[in-house]
């Protein structure tokens, strides 16, 4: 998820539960507001009331009588004095039911205790709470719809600040993580912004490109450093050992060793030359602008390796689909790549084995080939490791172990997939998919 | 045939003169450009084979200096920079042929001969090999006029040993002038036994085929 997707929702997130926070303690605060208000008036008047007596005597309102309750006409007030034998309510203001006139409605009631001419009086003044808890819901509402509105402002003007913002970082993630492939051509450009972090990693990714460009560069001068270097002493032994073999008077132990000593040379020739193909790959020094059919390569393949199958009496089957195309790919490098498995699949086989090259085009355009032998399989344990350099499992097998390395270089290079499946004793499938972008079908282009 | 060898490991132009001596050839040496200047000032040369990495000019315009003075010379390039572009850019520039290098003597001779042959513009090229007749040109081993069926690869085989007649050619010699462009995980090739049992079998149905000798730890060889 996007930085600036998970602000938004941060947020928003955080405002709502405030606002629903809010919203849900609402008639809460406005009881207790409203009880707050209604205690005050209810002691104001009770006050007045203590006043009136003291004044004008009690029988200002009791006029003779043990009590005296008057209300409103809307019985949302009502006010009671009465001579007590003792006091069964302590001076308190509490929420409770009273019935008047047939109607139980919730008060907020007063008790008040006094002594006057020695007598025990209690009064009482109640005020209706549900004129007040009726705003309850009209309030949520107002507040929930105004609240909601300010969210939606805040969001806007946070959201455009925030992608303003964030807006060096959208440009390095671009210009720098995105965009700029591998080999780098120049050195990218800094980025203009005010917000001390951005610069920093904007100047850590250009120290970090500038310095892996350097890498990149050396390493290619070594190469080619290293291929002059190493292949020069090489050719002059071998011409040496050339010349060597066609003196006349050697005799048979002496050519033995001469023919011994060009054989190691050999190897060690190819183990640089492969080294150097690896590298020159992984350097991109090879152009893919070629396109190649996978049923022609495989038959000029297997033509080359048809001796081998030959000798071991391997049978070879391969089943391709002839419409289909490969482009902008090195065809060379395929060839390598397929010739490498295939020679594997045979060496790897047992004798009177058999293999099959069989390939399939996917519906989201994607294209494999599959090689199927029949041969000693490979661990689960080793598959993990088969790719890296050096690596020989059957050591009593001839090789030296970058023929695979090869072949990673090359599909890494191409994008294709490597995949292997098999079966220790019985067989080994390995299967190369192409993206649909390197594929054409002859049905489809016409 | 007059050469000249542009080369400024002092080992490997004094080994190519000596095997090319014993080819036939006349050879001359330059170790810089410089000197490759004055001897091609001096007289002309069939084929001027160069090295690209000289000490003291770059090697394509060495080629390029050369072609005007030496117009008719065969031009084979021989380098261990190994750059795609340099085999390109040299081609374009007239060169003849390019050889990466470590590469083969025998290799260098068998182009060498291409090119002459190329040059000569003989239509058919006809080798006489005991009681068979090679044609190079149209690639076939002929039997009176019965052609004799070899693959593309036993042939490729048969015509290097017969263009190396009378050396013996080691078995790495003759798997790398038959797959030399692949880097693949063998060093050692045996399979070239099956080509020879097979050119055997082919040809000793028509008549011997005892000029090729098998020569025991080795490889193979012609006797003519």
């Amino acid at each position: 998820m996007k930085l600036l997707t998970k602000i938004t929702l941060t947020s928003t997130l955080s405002k709502l539960a405030t606002v629903v926070l809010f919203i849900a303690l609402l008639p809460f605060l406005i009881n207790r507001v409203a009880f707050q208000s209604t205690n005050n008036l209810l002691k104001l008047q009770a006050r007045k009331v203590m006043s009136n007596i003291k004044n004008n005597g009690i029988d200002y309102y009791l006029q003779g009588d043990s009590t005296y309750g008057s209300y409103t006409l809307l019985k949302d007030e009502y006010i009671s004095l009465e001579k007590a034998k003792h006091i069964y309510t302590a001076d308190t203001i509490q929420t409770a039911p009273r019935i008047i006139e047939g109607d139980t409605v919730q008060y907020r009631i007063l008790n008040q205790a006094f002594e006057y001419n020695n007598h025990l009086y209690e009064l009482e003044i109640g005020r209706s709470i549900t004129s007040i808890s009726q705003y309850n819901g009209p309030l949520q509402k107002i507040a929930f719809y105004v609240l909601g509105m300010l969210i939606m402002l805040t969001l806007l003007i946070e959201l455009s600040l925030t992608r303003i913002l964030l807006k060096p970082l959208q440009t390095i993630i671009q210009t720098k993580l995105i965009n700029p492939v591998f080999p780098f051509k120049d050195a990218p450009a800094p980025i203009h912004t005010t917000t001390d972090d951005f610069q920093h990693l904007d100047a850590t990714l250009i120290s970090l490109m500038t310095r892996i460009k350097e890498d990149f560069d050396r390493e290619r001068a070594f190469t080619s450093n290293a291929s002059h270097e190493l292949m020069t002493p090489i050719s002059i032994l071998q011409t040496k050992m050339e010349n060597l073999l066609l003196l006349n008077n050697l005799d048979e132990a002496a050519l033995g060793k001469i023919a011994e000593m060009m054989k190691t040379l050999n190897r060690l020739k190819k183990i640089v030359h492969s080294l150097l193909l690896i590298s020159r790959i992984e350097n991109a020094q090879y152009a893919k602008q070629d396109c190649m059919q996978p049923q022609q390569m495989m038959a000029e393949i297997t033509e080359e390796l048809l001796h081998r199958m030959e000798q071991r009496n391997i049978q070879l089957s391969v089943a391709l689909q002839p419409s289909v195309t490969i482009i902008n790919v090195n065809h060379d490098l395929l060839f390598q790549l397929f010739y490498n498995l295939i020679n594997n699949a045979i060496r790897y086989n047992k004798n009177n084995g058999t293999i099959h090259i069989s390939d399939a085009l996917h519906t989201n355009g994607s294209y494999t080939v599959f090689i199927k032998d029949t041969g000693i399989g490979i661990e689960a344990a080793d598959i993990a490791t088969l790719f890296n350099r050096f690596q020989k499992k059957h050591t009593t097998e001839e090789g030296y172990g970058l023929g695979l390395s090869i072949v990673k270089s090359i599909a890494d290079y191409h994008a294709v997939s490597l995949h292997i499946d098999s079966v220790p004793g019985t067989g080994t499938t390995i299967s190369a998919t192409f993206l649909p972008i390197f594929i054409t079908h002859a049905h489809l282009s016409g | 045939m007059k050469v000249l060898i542009i080369e400024d490991e002092r080992g490997m132009a004094l080994e190519m003169e000596d095997f090319l001596l014993k080819a036939g050839y006349l050879c001359d040496l330059a170790f810089t450009a410089r000197q490759a200047r004055q001897q091609m000032e001096q007289g002309p040369y069939d084929f001027i084979l160069l090295d690209l990495g000289l000490p003291d000019m770059d090697g394509l315009m060495v080629l390029e200096e050369a072609k005007k003075i030496c117009r008719e010379a065969s031009y084979i390039i021989l380098t261990a920079r190994g750059k795609l572009e340099d085999r390109i850019k040299g081609l374009d520039l007239g060169a003849d042929d390019y050889l990466p290098k470590p590469f083969s003597l025998l290799e260098l001779q068998s182009r060498m001969q291409a090119i002459s042959r190329r040059k000569s513009g003989l239509k058919d090229n006809l080798v006489l090999l005991g009681d068979f007749t090679i044609n190079l040109s149209n690639r076939t081993a002929l039997y009176g006029n019965t052609d004799v069926g070899l693959s593309k690869k036993e042939f490729d085989l048969l015509s290097y040993l017969l263009l190396n007649k009378n050396r013996p050619l080691t078995r790495m010699q003759l798997s790398e002038h038959i797959w030399g462009g692949l880097s693949d995980d063998d060093y050692d090739s045996n399979y070239i036994d099956v080509h020879i049992k097979n050119i055997r079998k082919k040809m000793t149905a028509y008549a011997p085929a005892d000029w090729l000798q098998t020569i025991r730890g080795i490889g193979y060889k012609i006797n003519l």
